[in-house]
């Protein structure tokens, strides 16, 4: 299996936690860590196979550092390439745009190309709407630190199974 | 943020990029340094920093269009009014209320930036209402066909008003071009969004409404903002119906220097509001996808830096406003009749009823002005018109776009007069108040924004509109269908008050209000639409100026002043008393309390020595405690008497006739009061 980029924010706490989580359920030699502060297209672009994380910031929106990144998303092919998609989100809190962010960046990802990965059961959630929803799934993984954190653990290393097969 | 829309980082050119930074930096400045002059006690005691709405304030004043456009900013829209043209020497004299503002030379509180020469309106602190104002514009837009549109600014708080929903409804079933942009950051001052409502997103609130396209965006955001803006632009101007923008900002500041946000918000929140600065983003968008040097835009800084020193010198060396021009503006100057200059005739026609003098009138004026529209609730039917039938056939000659039924909303009816007059000084507006004089209430908001308005704005708008309503009692109709409100709405400065007990002054009082610029309050006496008491002869062009009271019988001993439905109950009593006492009793008829016939009034005092001041409304707080207060302030030593009064119990009217009959005046009442004043 190729290297795999895991590209999310290096400023943010929960985002890397997770980040940091899903690095060690793969093995720290099989990923490499990308600050998507200061990526560059050409560094976004050595990678066959991502994952991109983010949260959903104020009601439904991307954090400044993925939306300053997404004019250049906007411009690459990103055809043959595998993204695998993790968001975090308060569907007690926010349940109205619970994991917008990952949906967001999903379209955007599609939209140049992109083959998602990752997809998860939107089982086991309870919130009013989601911008992350494609049919009865998400289409990353969910996270949600605020209502269901101890299900962290679990989520991500099923996840990253998953992940193992339909990265190859 | 999408490829295919308009603007973007990397293909938006330079020359646009760098005027919006321009202005985002100057903006930012101003908003930056307002606090320092309330704190060397130079002004601006009300600012409510905008700073993390700049992207959704840029682009509104992007997208007005001085030319066409009507904007109607609200008191955070320091960079919507800078991006819309006005400079940092008008923010700055706005700001510390010089003579030299624009929106109204100092009258409205600072932070209410306006240029009404533009059609940037000069708005209430009032929050929200002027969504009706906007719609009210919407509309003469509509029916003016003309290019353009309304654009309204406002919190997300404020759509908690329930007039906010009435424009928002009003424009959605009028099909108007209006741009609602609510500019959302999470809080009412202290009051966070959640407890104004459940939602979220207060636009998804109205997407049941028809007609009505409601638009997300990242207010913090230039590239978003501009793009929906435009887009909902577009979507105006083809689809002819109105559009909510909604766009998510951050409150960086305080709500305004009287507020202290860190007792309600904690040091996260204060951090991360800090992060999502707009102007800081887009500086660094200029940066990262090099379109500017770090250079280039540090030389811009330095530049807009001098820029407000010198407005802040011109702000400084400006002119305050006299004290002596208090008096000024507070109403424009009226229609004053050329052939009735006292508002008699001598005229020998048939007895006209006092309704078909106002129907005839109303008529008259809407051929006499196309410029003229009267609407409101249940005027306009074939057949029927109004709930008296006061309009009745009107529909039928001036047809739908001209004479139409309003939604039963007493704000939005007179909220959107007010909007419309806007549009331009020719338009003559008659609103219908409400059913009856008792409904009128929800108005009061929008009425008492209107008394504001010529005042504010230093004569740059004069909201030309005569509000009628069917008032008073003496037909059973008890609780809301028998009251009278002229002792409060007479409080307000920037209204004139009339209010005509026969058919003829009726029929002159109304040409005049009509063919007057400012706000006319006229109260029908509708026991009276019928009343062959109230009938008289009325010839086809009379007029009665303002401020004319009229002596319907002459007398030595006693003067009755009087208005409305009592001047009948006085002419009664003042016959009953020449046949029964011999006494001489004047009846004098004001027609119009504001203006007041202070030379009449005081005239017939000095005549007769003795006054009765008689009303429909209550004694106690009503009109009347002026009138009194004024004769003995300056008629005191022409007095022989007490100055009586006879009016209403400081009761509502009861429904039960036996009820009324005890709280309303009658002639008895007059009789006795008069009666107990000639002893004197």
């Amino acid at each position: 299996m190729q290297k795999i980029a895991i590209v999310y924010s290096f400023n943010t706490m929960k985002t890397s936690k997770i980040a940091k989580r899903i690095s060690d359920a793969f093995g720290k030699n099989a990923v490499e860590m990308v600050n998507v502060e200061d990526v560059t297209p050409k560094q976004f672009l050595k990678f066959d196979n991502l994952i991109c994380g983010t949260a959903t910031w104020f009601d439904g929106e991307l954090p400044n550092h993925w939306d300053e990144f997404v004019p250049e998303l906007e411009d690459m092919d990103l055809s043959g390439k595998k993204v695998a998609l993790f968001g975090l989100g308060d569907q007690k809190g926010y349940p109205e745009n619970f994991l917008d962010g990952m949906g967001i960046l999903g379209d955007i990802l599609e939209a140049q190309g992109a083959t998602m990965v990752g997809f998860t059961s939107t089982e086991g959630y309870t919130f009013e709407s989601s911008g992350a929803e494609r049919g009865d799934q998400f289409i990353g993984l969910g996270i949600d630190f605020e209502t269901q954190g101890s299900k962290n653990k679990e989520r991500v290393n099923g996840w990253v199974e998953k992940l193992k097969l339909e990265f190859q | 943020m999408k490829k295919d829309r308009k603007y973007n980082i990397k293909t938006t050119d330079k020359k646009t990029l760098e005027k919006w930074f321009r202005l985002m930096t100057l903006g930012r400045l101003l908003d930056d340094r307002a606090p320092n002059y309330l704190k060397q006690a130079i002004g601006w005691s009300y600012h409510a920093p905008y700073a993390g709405h700049d992207g959704i304030q840029l682009a509104i004043g992007q997208v007005f269009d001085r030319e066409t456009d009507h904007l109607f900013p609200y008191y955070r829209d320091m960079l919507t009014t800078l991006s819309a043209g006005l400079t940092a020497e008008e923010i700055i004299y706005n700001g510390i209320s010089k003579d030299l503002d624009v929106a109204g030379g100092g009258r409205h509180m600072s932070n209410h930036f306006a240029k009404p020469e533009w059609n940037i309106h000069n708005v209430s602190s009032s929050t929200g209402n002027h969504t009706l104002h906007a719609v009210g514009v919407g509309r003469a837009l509509k029916k003016y066909k003309t290019p353009g549109i309304s654009i309204c600014s406002q919190g997300e708080s404020s759509v908690s008003e329930g007039y906010v929903y009435e424009a928002i409804n009003g424009a959605s079933n009028e099909k108007l071009p209006v741009l609602f942009v609510i500019q959302d950051n999470g809080y009412g001052i202290s009051v966070p969004k959640k407890d104004q409502t459940a939602r979220r997103k207060v636009a998804d609130n109205f997407a049941g409404f028809k007609n009505l396209r409601i638009i997300h965006c990242n207010g913090k955001d230039v590239f978003d903002s501009m793009n929906s803006l435009v887009e909902a632009r577009k979507h105006i101007e083809e689809k002819e119906e109105p559009v909510i923008v909604q766009a998510n900002c951050v409150r960086i500041h305080s709500h305004s220097n009287s507020d202290a946000h860190e007792l309600y918000r904690d040091d996260f929140e204060l951090n991360y509001v800090r992060e999502y600065d707009p102007l800081a983003k887009f500086r660094r968008l200029l940066l990262r996808y090099e379109r500017f040097t770090d250079e280039e835009l540090t030389v811009i800084e330095e530049e807009m830096k001098q820029v407000v020193k010198i407005a802040h010198k011109a702000g400084m060396a400006a002119p305050d406003p006299s004290p002596d021009s208090i008096h000024d503006y507070v109403l424009p100057e009226p229609y004053v009749p050329e052939k009735y200059t006292d508002g008699t005739h001598q005229f020998e026609g048939n007895p006209m009823k006092l309704i078909q003098a106002l129907n005839e009138t109303l008529k008259a004026e809407f051929r006499h002005n196309p410029d003229t529209y009267i609407w409101g609730q249940d005027v306009a039917h074939k057949e029927k018109g109004g709930i008296f039938n006061v309009t009745k056939g009107m529909q039928k000659e001036f047809g739908k776009e001209r004479v139409f039924n309003a939604p039963i909303a007493e704000d939005y009816i007179v909220g959107t007069a007010n909007g419309m007059s806007r549009f331009n000084d020719k338009i003559r507006i008659v609103a219908e108040g409400a059913e009856f004089a008792d409904y009128f209430w929800p108005a009061m908001e929008a009425f008492v924004e209107t008394t504001h308005e010529y005042w504010r704005t230093k004569g740059q708008f004069s909201p030309n509109i005569t509000i009628r309503l069917a008032s008073g009692g003496y037909i059973g109709g008890g609780l809301y269908h028998s009251q009278t409100i002229e002792g409060t709405i007479a409080t307000f400065p920037g209204v004139r008050v009339v209010y005509p007990s026969f058919a003829d002054d009726a029929a002159g009082l109304l040409r005049t209000c009509l063919r007057s610029r400012g706000l006319n309050f006229y109260m029908e006496p509708k026991a009276l639409y019928n009343a062959p008491k109230a009938a008289t002869p009325v010839p086809d062009d009379f007029e009665v100026p303002f401020g004319k009271a009229r002596i319907r019988r002459e007398g030595e001993d006693l003067s009755m002043i009087t208005y409305g439905n009592t001047s009948h109950l006085c002419l009664e009593a003042a016959q009953k008393i020449s046949e029964e006492d011999g006494a001489s009793v004047e009846v004098m008829d004001l027609r119009s309390l504001i203006p007041l016939d202070k030379e009449a009034i005081l005239a017939s005092v000095k005549k007769t020595g003795k006054v009765l001041i008689v009303h429909e409304d209550k004694v106690f707080s009503g009109f009347g405690a002026e009138l009194a207060a004024l004769i003995t302030d300056e008629a005191f030593e022409y007095l022989d008497g007490p100055v009586k009064r006879v009016g209403s119990t400081f009761t509502p009217v009861g429904f039960n006739r036996i009820l009324e009959a005890a709280i309303l005046p009658d002639t008895e009442k007059i009789l006795t009061a008069a009666r107990d004043l000639l002893q004197y």
